[in-house]
């Protein structure tokens, strides 16, 4: 295996200069793009999530080495072929209707993208109906729906509840998310699981998919916290 | 600017002077103290007794030569600070007997707790200056404790530091051991290096001991807090409005005597006159007269030219909780916003001056950096203000990923060190402590943090045995 110090480094430095150097240079040695993603770029994302949890990176940091690991993604696309494109979970993402505040949900977003997620962020005021085209048509595994307003919140059951009625419950985990949710409301309307930040969505997610037969998500979500 | 504290207006700070000129002139002022009596005397003054009386003039003569503003050195050049004008200083709690706990139990300060407060100070970001006696050890011989004071002030940290005046002997010793620090006495006759706090003893007294330090600190050009602590209602009026014309002719007393001693000696106006509590005849440092009155010194000070001094974060409470908090941040920052210079008792009061805590000193210097940063004025430039980045945004856009934000967002917004803005399931996770309790862990980080500042080991040496020599000789007069 190659050493990836360097980009791990750069990466959470946010250095974009040197990280996309960095990638590039790999790429003329011969380093496979698989390696270069997953053992740089996303190791160096694991490491910025880390470092936002414990507070030594600030939120626009965070951002700006997700924008940079974005930006390498686009130099190793063509390189990668089949088996880099399908990181094999999909993500879709929304504020549920009635709710336009996406900062938080555009932060989880960009968070689990870095991690080498795939994810479908549907935007703001997303209608139970919508989430179930999105489902149908990606065959999307996990579902996160995202409120700020205790007035929102309603729609998330309703949400959750179409979803059932159209026969999809089984095949999709819902999480919920934003300000005022709580573990109890998440299993009160009959969600998966919930996460209270970013760094907290994004292990979640990896772990869901990384066991999709594991059903006590009580336990991920406390795996999550630790 | 509008101010609702701001309440003085010029005829009604003529008022107040008027009426200390009519006190100094009808009633005088007591100083215990017979080169200070002799002083008045050669200067013309009418005294009876140990009381002293003055004309407008005296006053008048004095206010001339005062300096509006001056610099104290510190041994360490980068750390020297400004009192005056627009520029202020925060420093620690003074005087208290005792330290109270993070559980509420309350002991006698050792010099140990003395040694770790400088110890603080030299690692805090907030407190610009070393004070005096933060807390008063019990373990160390009264007579001789203002060496020790001075010598952990000089050694344990190189901010700009308070003086000893304890008493004519301990100004004199403190100068002494600063001529030494600085390499030779001359090098400090013309240079501020300490500032002394000097208290009236209400009503309209100086004690001996306090006005013969200020005699010798004067004429060594040393900066002297000239200050009066009423407690209105008890050694004051019940009225705010007497105690302003009370402690103002007190002050003005005490600044008259250091310019005549040696015309251009800094001085600084001061008072933390307070309310005397009604129903248990204890003074009250959490009331809002103290806030009051803080701002009514501000702007007496400005009135007469004059740097002032208030307290700062102070508090009745006994313990670091809401009460101590929210008392303790209301003086602090009506002192900074009024315009106070000299911002003593900054952090780590507890309990009307009895006790000094560790956590709280912690909290409060988070809230000298809070105060700081919400006082900073706007830069209020077109890139400042970037009209351009708010177009680039847009309607509905977001600002958090925009490339300003990332180079600002570590220097941009003041950072807490201390205060949580943690979510539910972090503050769970971490035991759900109240702020007390987490900065309990913190105090022994920052001492297990604090290094020693570098210092000649010579003058190191020097000043030991300038110590060891003068509790030698102190001892042997206290046995005779």
């Amino acid at each position: 295996m190659s050493d990836f110090h360097g980009i791990i480094k750069a990466l959470v430095a946010c250095d974009t200069t040197r990280v996309t150097g960095l990638v590039n240079v790999a790429i003329a040695d011969g380093i496979a793009a698989g390696d270069i993603l997953n053992n740089g770029l996303i190791a160096g994302m694991d490491i910025v999530g880390e470092k936002m949890e414990s507070g030594e990176m600030f939120i626009p940091e965070v951002l700006m080495a997700a924008r940079i690991m974005g930006q390498c993604a686009t130099i190793l696309q063509p390189f990668l072929g089949e088996q880099g494109s399908t990181p094999g979970v999909g993500v879709i993402i929304g504020t549920v209707k009635g709710d336009l505040h996406d900062i938080g949900k555009n932060l989880v977003a960009m968070m689990m993208e870095s991690a080498g997620i795939e994810v479908y962020d549907l935007g703001v005021d997303i209608a139970p109906e919508n989430f179930i085209a999105c489902i149908k048509e990606k065959n999307a595994r996990i579902v996160c729906l995202s409120a700020l307003l205790t007035t929102t919140m309603p729609m998330m059951k309703q949400t959750v509840d179409a979803i059932v009625e159209s026969g999809l419950r089984d095949r999709v985990k819902l999480l919920v998310g934003g300000a005022p949710v709580t573990r109890a409301f998440a299993e009160e309307i009959g969600a998966d699981g919930f996460a209270a930040d970013a760094g907290a969505a994004t292990r979640l997610v990896k772990l869901l998919a990384n066991s999709p037969e594991q059903t006590d998500h009580l336990e991920l979500e406390t795996q999550c916290l630790r | 600017m509008y101010d609702r504290m701001q309440e003085l207006t010029a005829p009604d700070m003529e008022k107040i002077h008027g009426a200390a000129l009519d006190l100094l002139k009808t009633l005088g002022v007591s100083f215990n103290e017979e080169e200070a009596l002799e002083i008045f005397k050669a200067k013309g003054h009418r005294v009876e007794g140990s009381v002293v009386f003055f004309e407008k003039s005296d006053i008048q003569r004095a206010l001339k030569t005062a300096p509006k503003r001056f610099t104290v050195h510190a041994r360490n050049p980068a750390k020297s600070v400004e009192i005056g004008e627009d520029d202020f200083v925060f420093l620690p709690g003074y005087g208290a007997p005792f330290v109270m706990d993070a559980r509420g139990d309350q002991r006698r300060a050792t010099m140990e707790d003395y040694d770790n407060f400088c110890k603080l100070i030299q690692t805090s970001a907030y407190i610009d200056m070393n004070g005096w006696m933060m807390v008063e050890p019990a373990d160390m011989p009264h007579g001789t404790v203002h060496l020790d004071l001075n010598l952990s002030n000089m050694l344990l940290c190189d901010k700009p530091f308070m003086g000893s005046p304890v008493s004519r002997q301990g100004a004199l010793d403190g100068i002494e051991m600063a001529g030494i620090l600085w390499g030779g006495k001359e090098n400090i006759m013309d240079k501020i290096v300490s500032v002394s706090l000097i208290n009236s003893l209400s009503p309209l007294q100086f004690s001996n001991e306090m006005t013969g330090a200020l005699i010798e600190l004067a004429r060594h050009n040393q900066a002297c807090v000239v200050a009066s602590l009423v407690m209105a209602g008890g050694s004051g009026p019940v009225t705010l409005d007497g105690v302003l014309a009370l402690q103002n002719a007190e002050i003005l007393a005490g600044i008259t005597l250091a310019q005549l001693v040696r015309p251009g000696a800094p001085v600084i106006y001061g008072s933390t006159s307070s309310a005397m509590d009604m129903k248990t005849g204890a003074l009250s440092i959490g009331a809002p007269e103290l806030s009051k009155n803080i701002q009514l010194v501000a702007q007496m000070g400005r009135f007469y030219n004059l740097p002032s001094r208030s307290g700062g974060g102070l508090t009745d409470s006994l313990c670091a909780d809401a009460q101590a908090g929210a008392e303790s941040a209301m003086a602090l920052s009506t002192a900074a916003r009024s315009g106070i210079n000299f911002i003593l008792h900054s952090c780590g009061i507890l309990g009307s001056y009895i006790a000094m805590s560790f956590e709280k000193f912690l909290i409060d210097e988070e809230i000298c950096g809070m105060v700081r940063s919400m006082i900073r004025p706007l830069a209020l430039t077109d890139e400042s203000i970037d009209i351009d980045m708010i177009k680039q945004v847009g309607i509905g856009g977001q600002y958090l990923t925009h490339f300003k934000t990332f180079q600002l967002c570590r220097t941009e917004f003041f950072m807490p060190a201390i205060m949580s803005r943690q979510n539910l399931n972090a503050w769970t996770k971490g035991g759900k402590k109240r702020v007390d309790q987490a900065t309990e862990d913190k105090v022994s980080q920052r001492l297990a943090a604090y290094e020693k500042p570098e210092i000649d080991p010579g003058i190191e040496k020097l000043l030991i045995n300038y110590v060891e020599k003068r509790k030698k000789s102190i001892k042997e007069k206290e046995d005779v």
